[in-house]
């Protein structure tokens, strides 16, 4: 379809933009209206626009088209896409679960939407209330001390959690810290966040049955470490069985630990990462916690802490004195603030919104994705293959290298004709073709059969029609893209000047 | 299901996650979505939003309704990052789209798909700068967003970064905020000199990017980096999030940008396509090599964002600006005859700071809130700074310096 800049101008149509003005009041010398003439003081100065020329702009070449046709271009554009509301979407480690279309209401309730963030104390009551409740509610189901609530995303706390342990160590003049222990089975952002505050990383690989290997985690174990960053349950979708020994072991080191809860929507109600031996966990509020993942984001990622972590949190903190809230900046040894103002608060209000609506019935969450990700194990284990065969969490990893090499993209391309999301794929790393699936709690058993049978039906083409497979997509707009001249000659953005050029000719 | 996964219960299921947790969960008991709604209204209702004469950092721009509508489309709400291009043409043609806008309003090269917001794209930038340059200083102009120079200091901190007093030859990037948290513009031309003579990178912060509609694209006065919050363009204030961090540089700089790129390309028969480009740089391939551990953005904010300039045109964005304009000189008239002095000694766009007499401006501030105005931020010693957009009536204006005169004249 056409690119925006590709319409006809046609600015008579326009809508949007004709906000009560014309030219006559901006630069006319009674200040553009009959009633303030009326109060116009002796001695007041006239308002014109008056920019120096070197600051003037001399051109803004955007498109001005009607605001019909800016709704049919995105309304069209929209349907290129795929999302929950339109099918399964089993996206390993994103947990693409139901958005409730209550919490975009409530998020867009006037006393949220539209309440500016340096607003006075008494106007901001409930957005505070709303902040400390949540944090409590975090509290409760992780078993930490504190929350903060500020970072934009996951891979923010994590950084914010890596900043607190730098600070940590360096309190406690104990600069020698200088690595994080990260397993094999990690997101990228683990490594990545550590090298941003300039920590090393060792890789620790893992045993046979998917757990990070303890021996050569004992042996890498050494005064120079500052950090464990597990993800629990792995991106294998299994449990850390030894979670509790390798805490102990850390511990008694002086090394602190870290859980990436990307994984948490495996834990609610029934296991709390404080009691696993956790020193911070970061919590990813559109995953776990249902805010919708738009395209790639906004998201929320909450940090907890165990207690003797509380003082380093970024300012502001929520306090509640005897029922009236207020924001404390007195945090002794914080290490400073992650982003303007508190964080993605609008993502706070409707994860907020999901926690109250499931109460303490929340640990059907965690029971019900348990089970689909193991029932739909089952039903792929004769066709593909299982890397690591025990009861998953909440979501499972298989192998299609059995079906030739880049099987696992062929298979993912293919999903779309069936009408399905694609797994994650080629992650983890440490399996081959691997297709990480992760169903989630709010698809129904007859969802999970189709897709089985799907993927069945799949690795049935793979083996008797390739080329059918290997040539999909066959349905969508646009066919397999061509990523690697994409990258090798790149076109980042319409080229405007070119046109300019035109036009001027 | 139990059946056929070989268990008898989904405790059988859970046994593996320890140690279990055997209390009763604190929480309270799950709510009907009709008692969620009830119980939220009221939490709402206990905010009070108040007529906004205050910007800093957060603008209050009218949204078009149309916005408000196609942004409930599930299929821009509930996909994720586009992994998949074949199924994800529509969020990646808004991306592009975005590229394209945020290259247009600053006048630079190659911009990303978004950052979290302003003051994380700034720090975002400042890590890229020293890493571009092997330097580990910089230098910040005077008049940055105090929230956004806290930010940068924590990242400063935890990349071992530090933040000096002039422009040397080992710093890595001069930062200016353009207009300045006060409001000033200035073409800022000689600082970009200034900073390539000694061989550092200049990154201009745009925190109030309608601005760009009647000043000068960044790209022309020499600036190597534009990162700043896209909030204005479509996004409510929200209590201060999820807002619209963006990053657009020069070419030379695109191997070194963090966080999503859309690139367009073709299928194999030819027809036209968007795909994520340059993953290469990316955490989840260059793991501790990556130019960032960004993952998730605020793509859905750069969809709003990319639709809103659609919707207003030059035609429209340049009303927003020029109303906004003139709207806060007008306001700045009315104070000045009310008795506060003005401060700024530069034009200014859409804020201004405002000195008022000495021991006055608490009161004035106060008595603004109580008559329905979010007035000014205070700045202390009796200085406040005020912004006005399009949203400011004229009649607002007036009240707002007729309250201001009364509590003057009755000091």
């Amino acid at each position: 379809m056409k690119l925006i800049f590709e319409y006809e101008e046609n600015s008579s149509q326009h809508i949007s933009c004709d906000i009560e003005i014309n030219d006559k009041d901006l630069y006319s010398n009674n200040n553009g209206n009959n009633n303030s003439e009326n109060e116009k003081e002796e001695g007041e100065k006239d308002a014109q626009i008056e920019i120096p020329k070197d600051l003037l702009r001399s051109e803004l070449p955007l498109p001005n088209v009607s605001e019909l046709t800016v709704v049919r271009h995105y309304t069209n554009m929209s349907r290129l896409n795929f999302g929950i509301d339109l099918g399964f979407y089993p996206l390993g480690s994103c947990t693409m679960k139901y958005n409730p279309r209550v919490n975009e209401d409530i998020a867009s309730m006037n006393g949220f939407k539209n309440l500016h963030p340096l607003s006075h104390e008494d106007c901001i009551q409930g957005s505070l209330q709303l902040m400390w409740e949540l944090e409590r509610d975090l509290k409760a189901l992780t078993g930490m001390d504190a929350f903060s609530l500020q970072p934009a995303a996951g891979a923010q706390a994590e950084l914010l959690g890596v900043m607190i342990t730098k600070a940590y160590f360096r309190q406690k003049n104990q600069k020698q810290r200088a690595k994080i222990i990260i397993p094999d089975s990690a997101h990228g952002t683990n490594p990545a966040t550590a090298s941003m505050c300039k920590f090393e990383t060792i890789t620790i690989p893992s045993d046979s049955r998917g757990n990070m290997d303890i021996s050569k985690f004992q042996a890498a174990l050494q005064q120079d470490v500052a950090l464990v960053m597990l993800t629990n349950p792995n991106t294998l979708g299994l449990f850390e069985e030894k979670v509790l020994e390798i805490s102990d072991l850390a511990h008694k080191n002086g090394t602190m630990m870290y859980c990436d809860g990307a994984n948490m929507n495996a834990m609610l109600g029934i296991t709390r990462p404080a009691d696993q031996g956790f020193d911070f966990i970061h919590l990813n509020l559109h995953k776990t916690f249902s805010t919708p993942h738009g395209g790639g984001g906004p998201g929320s990622g909450v940090l907890g802490v165990k207690e003797f972590l509380e003082d380093y949190l970024p300012v502001p903190r929520v306090v509640n004195k005897s029922g009236k809230y207020a924001f404390d900046y007195t945090q002794r040894k914080s290490i400073g603030t992650m982003r303007y103002c508190y964080g993605n608060f609008g993502m706070l209000v409707r994860a907020y919104a999901y926690v109250k609506s499931w109460g303490n019935g929340i640990r059907r969450i965690s029971e019900n994705a348990i089970l689909n990700a193991n029932y739909l194990q089952r039903l792929l284990r004769d066709d593909f293959n299982v890397p690591f065969d025990r009861i998953c969490a909440h979501e499972f990893v298989i192998s299609s290298h059995a079906l030739g090499d880049r099987s696992a993209l062929d298979i993912a391309k293919r999903l779309l004709d069936y009408g399905f999301h694609p797994p994650t794929i080629y992650f983890p790393l440490i399996v081959r073709e691997a297709l990480m699936i992760e169903p989630t709690e709010t698809e129904s058993k007859e969802t999970l059969d189709n897709f089985a049978w799907a993927m069945k039906k799949i690795a049935q083409e793979l083996r008797e029609k390739p080329d059918l497979v290997r040539g999909s997509p066959h349905t969508k707009s646009v066919g397999r893209l061509d990523e690697v001249s994409a990258a090798r000659k790149p076109i980042l953005r319409w080229p405007h000047e070119a046109f300019a050029a035109k036009s001027k000719q | 299901m139990l059946k056929q996964i070989g268990v008898k219960s989904i405790d059988d299921l859970t046994l593996g996650l320890r140690p279990a947790f055997k209390g009763r969960i604190n929480l309270s008991r799950p709510m009907s979505e009709l008692e969620l709604v009830s119980h939220m209204t009221s939490l709402s209702q206990k905010n009070k939003p108040t007529k906004y004469f205050i910007g800093a950092g957060s603008y209050n721009h009218y949204i078009p309704a149309a916005l408000n509508h196609l942004m409930l489309r599930g299929e821009f709400l509930t996909g994720y990052t586009p992994y998949q291009p074949e199924t994800s043409q529509g969020t990646l043609q808004a991306m592009y789209e975005f590229q394209s806008y945020i290259c247009l309003l600053t006048g630079m090269d190659i911009a990303n798909g978004s950052l979290y917001d302003g003051s994380s794209a700034l720090s975002e930038a400042v890590l890229l700068s020293c890493s571009y340059k092997g330097r580990n200083s910089i230098f910040i102009k005077e008049g940055l967003n105090p929230e956004y120079f806290k930010v940068l200091k924590t990242y400063c901190e935890g990349a071992d970064l530090k933040i000096a007093n002039e422009i040397t030859e080992d710093i890595a990037c001069v930062i200016a905020q353009n207009p300045d948290f006060y409001g000033n513009m200035e073409n800022l031309q000689h600082l970009a000199e200034q900073a390539h003579k000694a061989g550092a990178l200049f990154i201009v912060c745009v925190i109030e990017p309608t601005s760009l509609a009647l000043v000068e694209a960044p790209g022309n006065y020499g600036a190597d980096a534009v990162v700043g919050e896209g909030q204005s363009f479509g996004i409510p204030v929200n209590f201060g999030g999820p807002y619209l961090g963006f990053i657009a540089v020069k070419n030379f700089l695109l191997k070194k940008l963090p966080g999503r790129i859309c690139g367009m390309t073709t299928d194999s028969k030819g027809n036209r396509g968007f795909v994520l480009t340059f993953q290469a740089r990316e955490q989840h391939i260059r793991r501790e090599r990556a130019t960032s551990n960004i993952t998730t953005n605020v793509a859905l904010m750069a969809i709003a964002a990319t639709i809103y300039l659609s919707l207003m045109g030059s035609d429209g964005l340049k009303i927003v600006a020029k109303l906004s304009y003139y709207r806060a000189h007008l306001l700045q008239n009315k104070l000045m005859s009310a008795g506060l002095k003005p401060l700024n000694a530069r034009p200014f766009y859409n804020e201004f700071v405002m000195q008022a007499p000495p021991g006055s401006g608490k009161k004035i501030l106060s008595n603004l809130l109580q008559n329905g105005f979010l007035g000014g931020l205070d700045l202390g010693e009796d200085k406040m700074l005020i912004c006005c957009t399009e949203i400011n009536q004229v009649e607002d204006i007036v009240s707002f310096a007729s309250i201001v005169k009364e509590t003057i004249s009755i000091k």
